[in-house]
């Protein structure tokens, strides 16, 4: 990663983002098709395919900022410009990801729990997730040189990885409302074949999706950098 | 001369983000370690010990709905919370019940104690992380594997 430089990085990503896509497409559209067509859960109904949707987006939410923490660390340690870019265009989709996790989240609870919205633990460890990746992308851009914006980003990053354990392991800490995890779990995942199947490709689909998006980004955001160097370089 | 001089900066800055990185989280956890009671969503019947004490006080409350005890007398459902040390308690609640809300299975009450019976002002059902459709239940039962309801 040290000696790869933005520039490298940003023309290979572009020219296999295209098959990205494509790969992406397929596997959301196969993951529509078994979530129409599989059988409805035996307590909740119809109203748990949601899941379908809300978990994928949950585990990118948390992988994403692992990644941005990661990056963000090699960043600081050994002043990779490489590191930064990519923890600076996923922030983005992270934010994105925690949203669509609480929308469909209050959804699902109110369809099931009988509210919209309540303080337990794992709603609100992720409603401060959202709010990092928030105060990240604010970060970024409050500052004119970006080196700036890099360095304070990326110390927000490493300290915001404290809340991840606290995400994933609240329902097991604490009592909460939220039902415990599912899939990754001690003894194996608690559904039918049919659903994980369903699950994986699903976050498979979106992964690949957010994979596309996140070249996109950095793509623009290198762009953008060599458009202004040329400017100063012009002026 | 050069990369050792490089490495030594490494060094430094890595210890640097670790300190950062290790005062946060420990400072975090002894937050969270000392809110513990406050960060847990309810509490459970066996956790209720001094009745005098919880009387008039707003809690929630979560467990099982009791097998062959849910009840609609006069115009407010009535029911028992129980939780895995066979410990229960009485509810009223005199509004809608969520959907979900069925005999043995989760719910959370939140109101007080009134004269040792729990008046609700807000039910919530509570499912758990187990996905199953209808005929891989059946298949279970035929098997006689099933242990649920």
């Amino acid at each position: 990663m040290f000696a790869i430089t933005p520039n490298t990085l940003s023309t290979f990503m572009n020219s296999i983002s295209k098959y990205i896509v494509l790969l992406s497409l397929l596997l959301i559209g196969i993951a529509a098709f078994l979530i129409i067509f599989i059988e409805n859960d035996y307590y909740q109904g119809i109203s748990f395919k949601i899941m379908f949707i809300h978990v994928p987006a949950a585990w990118l939410s948390l992988a994403i900022f692992l990644s941005m923490g990661i990056t963000s660390i090699i960043g600081l340690i050994f002043k990779s410009p490489t590191a930064f870019t990519i923890a600076r265009s996923l922030s983005p989709i992270g934010l994105i990801m925690s949203i669509i996790v609480l929308v469909t989240g209050s959804i699902w609870g109110n369809l099931t729990w009988g509210a919209y919205w309540v303080w337990d633990a794992r709603l609100t460890s992720m409603l401060i997730l959202a709010f990092i990746y928030l105060g990240h992308i604010l970060l970024l851009y409050s500052f004119e040189h970006f080196q700036k914006a890099d360095f304070a980003a990326s110390i927000l990053a490493i300290i915001g990885m404290v809340n991840l354990p606290i995400v994933k392991f609240s329902v097991d800490w604490w009592t909460t409302l939220h039902q415990g995890s599912s899939v990754l779990r001690i003894g194996g995942p608690s559904m039918t074949n049919d659903y994980l199947i369903t699950l994986l490709v699903s976050f498979l689909g979106i992964f690949m999706l957010t994979m596309y998006w996140f070249s996109n980004i950095f793509y623009i955001i290198i762009e953008k950098r060599k458009i202004e160097r040329s400017k100063l370089l012009n002026d | 001369m050069h990369i050792i001089k490089l490495n030594k900066q490494i060094k430094k800055r890595f210890i640097f983000l670790l300190i950062i990185f290790i005062c946060f989280s420990s400072s975090i956890f002894l937050i969270s370690y000392s809110l513990k009671d406050q960060i847990a969503y309810f509490v459970e019947p066996t956790d209720l010990k001094d009745m005098n004490e919880l009387e008039n006080k707003y809690l929630r409350v979560g467990g099982l709905v009791k097998e062959n005890s849910l009840k609609f007398i006069d115009g407010s459902w009535v029911f028992e919370v129980i939780d895995q040390n066979k410990n229960s308690i009485n509810v009223i609640f005199s509004k809608t019940l969520p959907n979900l809300v069925e005999e043995k299975k989760g719910i959370i009450v939140e109101g007080k104690f009134i004269n040792s019976t729990f008046i609700a002002e807000i039910v919530l059902a509570k499912h758990d992380e187990n996905y199953m459709p209808q005929s891989a239940i059946d298949k279970l039962k035929e098997e006689g594997k099933w242990r649920g309801d």
